[in-house]
């Protein structure tokens, strides 16, 4: 709780960046394998802090997101709501598993997430896609123990700095 | 839906509003309005229903993140393009000059062609045909949501780009422009589901409408008759029907005919000339409209849109029809 202020600016830095990060298109090859950025930043941020990012939060930021890539609006919104809310959910649970165990969590989160994406897809008349839909949430679990790691590590120079 | 956000942004004491169901109650319950507020969002967006304005309040907003989420892809081709070999610059450039030579031979038989038809439209009295200028644009590196159906182009408001404008590609048509910034303008794709193009098949000159499937390999033309004369490989041209899309342009060619008796209508698979998931250039069109009436009251009526292109580069007058 001491450290609210730095924290907050460091979260929406790095929620910036998640979303930038999503816009720059990947070479050809690798774009199929484009993890959603934004949702494992923010799952970070609930999962380690109590409350500072909360549903609020992760609404407003899903429609920056929605209103910079295209999508409907209240899309990764709602995708992203229901996240945190999961994280919230099982927290306490989901804190004090080893980090393999912890990125299989966030694999079972992304894959969650694109199951509501591909439903609402559906519902708007658009044709399934292809297996490589399924490929940025192992992408993200890959991912997850490094970011988690850089994540910790900017948070623990940000309070340096404070001090 | 701000205030609701800026309240929970607030009140950092989300652990103490567990006054009516106890904290995960709460929690649930936000959960709850939240997704509620999201799905009545989705609705109207699809809709077109107020969001639809407020997103395009919103990019206006948001348009120089599009530009700084550019960069880098732009950084780095600007490095490929400084470090690729010499050798293959002098092949890519040899083709270039051949097929510049090709097109401009083809060109040249067009402007016969085009007097031609000119002359005989003065004898059957008919309207003129109208007069095109292509202006060129380049898709912005931005990645959007594959089921987003847009991409984004480098020319806005500040260009003169207009709303409903058409696009092509060097090869079909791409789509139509939706939302226009300052510099950059959002292009609705015709593979997008939502959108219809009339088309007519330049065989036989039957008429009809394509539909985007939501895939960018083929759209679908469901209103065809079932003893329609299409058969795979027939041309598809725009019919210039609505008076989005100017008529003539190259759509695709038919891929597959579904004929079914049970059905009233044959289903036409067509496969999109453009190179819509891998394109980067695109030509914007202008349709200058014809002068109706004699050259003694166009001047004023005319010059303006005329001369407005001709001051950014140089588009290329071409008569169609």
């Amino acid at each position: 709780m001491k450290h609210n202020r730095e924290s907050r600016s460091l979260i929406l830095l790095t929620i910036l960046m998640a979303v930038l990060l999503s816009l720059i298109p990947l070479p050809e090859v690798l774009s199929p394998f484009k993890p959603y950025w934004v949702a494992l930043v923010v799952i970070y941020w609930s999962l380690e802090t109590q409350d500072m990012i909360n549903m609020g939060l992760a609404f407003l930021v899903g429609l920056v997101l929605d209103i910079l890539s295209g999508s409907l609006m209240g899309l990764h919104a709602l995708s992203l709501v229901i996240m945190v809310f999961l994280v919230q959910h099982f927290r306490s649970r989901l804190r004090f598993f080893p980090p393999w165990q912890q990125a299989l969590s966030v694999l079972g989160l992304l894959v969650n997430d694109r199951i509501i994406l591909i439903w609402i897809a559906a519902l708007l008349g658009e044709p399934l896609p292809t297996w490589q839909y399924w490929l940025p949430p192992l992408i993200g679990m890959a991912l997850w123990p490094w970011l988690f790691l850089l994540l910790d590590r900017m948070r623990a120079m940000a309070r340096q700095q404070k001090s | 839906m701000l205030p609701v956000n800026d309240k929970n942004l607030v009140s950092r004491e989300s652990s103490s509003p567990g006054r009516w169901f106890g904290e995960e109650g709460s929690r649930t319950a936000r959960l709850m309005i939240y997704i509620l507020l999201a799905i009545v969002l989705m609705f109207m967006d699809q809709i077109g229903h107020y969001v639809p304005r407020i997103r395009t309040a919103m990019e206006l907003a948001f348009e120089p993140v599009f530009h700084v989420a550019g960069w880098p892809a732009e950084a780095f081709e600007s490095i490929e393009l400084r470090t690729r070999e010499r050798n293959k610059l002098i092949t890519e450039n040899q083709q270039l000059l051949e097929q510049l030579l090709k097109v401009s031979g083809s060109v040249q038989t067009q402007t016969a062609l085009v007097q031609e038809n000119q002359r005989l439209r003065d004898l059957l009295g008919a309207t003129r045909g109208r007069e095109y200028f292509f202006e060129f644009a380049e898709m912005t590196r931005v990645d959007l949501d594959p089921f987003s159906h847009k991409v984004w182009i480098n020319r806005g408001a500040d260009e003169g780009v207009l709303v409903g404008q058409a696009v092509i590609d060097g090869l079909g048509i791409v789509g139509q422009v939706e939302d226009v910034l300052r510099h950059l303008s959002s292009v609705r794709l015709i593979s997008d589901p939502d959108h219809a193009l009339p088309v007519q098949i330049n065989r036989t000159g039957l008429r009809t409408v394509a539909y985007g499937r939501g895939e960018t390999s083929h759209l679908l033309m469901p209103n065809v008759p079932l003893q329609a004369d299409v058969s795979p490989g027939d041309v598809i041209v725009t019919s210039g029907l609505g008076d989005r899309f100017p008529p003539g342009f190259p759509v695709g060619e038919v891929e597959r005919v579904e004929r079914d008796s049970g059905e009233t209508f044959a289903k036409v698979y067509v496969r999109p000339y453009a190179a819509l998931d891998r394109g980067r250039e695109v030509l914007l069109i202008e349709v200058q409209k014809p002068p109706e009436a004699l050259p003694t009251e166009t001047e004023d009526a005319n010059e303006p849109p005329q001369l407005e292109p001709q001051d950014e580069a140089e588009p290329l007058p071409v008569d169609q029809q």
